[in-house]
């Protein structure tokens, strides 16, 4: 009986992860049943049985006990091996595996957090990495639900040991959460839904210490989920009652807006596959020569009614994640500012365009040059300088978002944005990512409009920086700290207060 | 095996059938022979068509060097996708009913080996080049001028 691990086309060449792990489970498919051999294997010996257990636990649904208690025999290194295997497998061939092997996966998974296996973290992590954005598919759905069953059942275990997996379950779920609330009358959906949901204000009531770990992110993804009435309450305590949290040292919001996320984080809603092509196109493919190259990216992962919702999470990548060294800057190849401006031509719906501007303009809102980096703020203000000589209407579209932000993004907090602002220019000037503001400030191009506010803009802070740019704080009316409802024209984001 | 390793080495060109022996595109010659190894990627398929009983469909290819224009045969017309990487086995390059172009024939074997992350170039185009037999050496083909830099057929993405 042949056995399968993954999906082979026609003509496609054979996987040499997978055939690797075949062959020594063909060598060693005789030792693979009771009584099993009592010799203590060499280190080469060792691995060798470790990949032909793995393979047969995959493959042989049937057999997997027996296969796993042959690994609690000989098991001398804590699990890391076989852990490690399983790391690469998820993040080479999740996609192509057959599914029983999936269900397998999720299965030894389940077992190695039994046995606290050493690199279960990475295991766990390398999983929510592979649940896509924006994808309704059975497939997927079933991904999300078998790690969030998970991850709940074995709670206890992962915040005594693990604690960094929660942060990233609740990175991951929150975003999720915003594609399966979208469909809210969709039926399947509403289990998985209410484990998600579970989960997170798990977390966040529970354990807000893991929260504060990811720093701003999370409120930008808390943001797009307050019409969630369980979201909807935790926005109101962060704003109103932060010790409710009983986190030492929170007291405010603020705390969370001065964190830079880590791009481990953001690393978690691109799957291994689309952050190398991503990669890919921003190292070797040239400037003008990247069309076809663009084609095939956005058929293959964003073509689907809603996957445009990635853009997000792709923008994010770039400006946090993918910081390319000097030598591509100064080369030829396409630099980040023009696959941003790509993806964002590339939105169809305008609350997906407000929320791709909001995640390219999201580290300038909080600007600290002793905690942010310079990289993550530059392909804003190079796609709005760049833009202008042929597609003025970007940098129009972006330069008004921005001081959209500015002036609505949370007015409770508007001194701290006009700051963060005012010092993400600054250092742009500063360390020559453009030669000067008047690029913006004096261009015929732009609307006369938009300069005088700009020019209000930077002269209000160079003015104002030390002086209390804000009244006396009111109390918000609706709760919803970051309210868009001033703003009527623009696409915004869907937070309007019901 | 690392005996046959090093013996491919030294017949550079030979019968290309061991990794890591790999032809650029822009070094391609027209010849009767099955023995060019290569890897590429695909850009663009053509309509499929009948010749005879089976269906062929021309596709432009291209690595970092250089586009050529490749036929797939029977099945493989729907085995691949534009942006798949594909590995060329035992191919030969030659005019087939006037078209000069790359193609596994009988003998040789094309696998799809990766997809995207690959560099490419869509000039020059090798089946666009014309070919006369060099003065010194019957046997052999060299360039005797450019038709066109690019594919006529498979004209480049604006």
């Amino acid at each position: 009986m042949a056995l399968r691990l993954i999906q082979v086309l026609s003509h496609e060449s054979e996987n040499q992860t997978v055939s690797s792990l075949r062959q020594d489970f063909e060598l060693l498919e005789p030792k693979l049943r009771p009584p099993f051999s009592l010799t203590i294997p060499s280190s080469q010996e060792y691995s060798q049985l470790n990949r032909a257990i793995l393979y047969g636990v995959l493959c042989e649904p049937h057999f997997a006990k027996t296969h796993i208690k042959h690994l609690h025999a000989i098991v001398t290194d804590g699990y890391a091996f076989i852990v490690n295997l399983l790391v690469k497998i998820v993040s080479e061939l999740y996609p192509k595996l057959v599914d029983t092997a999936k269900d397998q996966l999720i299965w030894v998974t389940e077992t190695m957090i039994d046995v606290s296996a050493v690199g279960v973290d990475s295991l766990l992590v390398s999983l929510l990495r592979q649940i896509i954005g924006g994808d309704y598919s059975d497939g997927n759905l079933w991904l999300c639900f078998e790690l969030v069953r998970l991850l709940l059942a074995k709670w206890n275990f992962l915040l005594d040991d693990q604690p960094l997996v929660l942060s990233s379950a609740l990175y991951t779920y929150l975003r999720l959460l915003a594609d399966h609330c979208r469909l809210s009358d969709d039926v399947k959906l509403g289990t998985l839904r209410r484990l998600e949901i579970e989960l997170c204000v798990k977390i966040v009531r529970e354990e807000f210490h893991l929260c504060l770990k990811i720093g701003r992110d999370l409120i930008r993804l808390l943001q797009d989920l307050v019409h969630v009435p369980e979201i909807r309450a935790i926005w109101k305590d962060l704003i109103l009652n932060p010790s409710q949290f009983k986190s030492s040292g929170f007291s405010d919001i603020l705390l969370l807006y001065r964190s830079r996320t880590s791009s481990r984080y953001i690393l978690l809603r691109i799957t291994p596959e689309m952050e190398a092509q991503l990669r890919f196109l921003l190292t070797y493919v040239k400037l003008g020569g990247q069309k076809r190259h663009q084609t095939w990216f956005a058929k293959k992962f964003l073509s689907g009614p809603d996957r445009e919702t990635l853009i997000v999470d792709m923008v994010r990548f770039i400006c946090c994640a993918h910081h390319p060294p000097n030598e591509i800057i100064q080369s030829d190849v396409i630099p980040r500012w023009a696959v941003v401006g790509w993806l964002l031509k590339s939105c169809r719906k305008n609350y997906v365009e407000a929320n791709v501007k909001l995640a390219l303009f999201y580290d300038w809102l909080f600007f600290d040059e002793r905690v942010d980096n310079i990289m993550n703020i530059e392909p804003a203000i190079l796609l709005m300088v760049y833009s202008m000589p042929q597609y003025v209407d970007m940098t129009h579209s972006l330069l008004e978002f921005l001081l959209l932000l500015v002036e609505n993004y949370d007015v409770e907090h508007n001194d701290v944005i006009v700051q963060g602002v005012s010092s993400a220019f600054n250092i742009l000037v500063r360390k020559g990512v453009i030669q000067s503001l008047d690029v913006l400030t004096s261009s015929s191009a732009l609307s006369p409009f938009l300069k005088d506010r700009l020019r209000k803009f930077l002269s209000g802070v160079k003015v104002g920086v030390s002086k209390q740019l804000q009244p006396v704080p009111l109390p918000i009316p609706s709760m919803l700290p970051l309210k868009f409802s001033a703003v009527s024209s623009m696409e915004t984001p869907t937070l309007s207060p019901r | 095996m690392l005996l046959m390793y090093n013996a491919c080495w030294q017949c550079i060109l030979g019968s290309g059938s061991s990794k890591g022996l790999m032809l650029s595109l822009k070094d391609i010659v027209p010849a009767a022979l099955n023995n060019i190894d290569t890897k590429f990627i695909l850009l663009e398929k053509g309509r499929a068509t009948l010749e005879g009983q089976n269906k062929t469909c021309l596709a432009l290819v291209a690595d970092e060097t250089a586009a050529i224009h490749f036929q797939f045969w029977g099945d493989e017309c729907d085995a691949f996708e534009p942006s798949d990487i594909i590995h060329l086995a035992n191919g030969i390059f030659s005019y087939h009913r006037n078209n000069l172009i790359l193609r596994a024939g009988k003998r040789g074997k094309v696998e799809k080996v990766g997809e995207f992350t690959m560099a490419f170039v869509e000039t020059p185009n090798m089946s666009e080049i014309r070919w006369i037999p060099d003065p010194n050496n019957s046997k052999k083909y060299i360039q005797e001028a450019v038709i066109s830099p690019h594919s006529r057929i498979f004209p480049p993405m604006p």
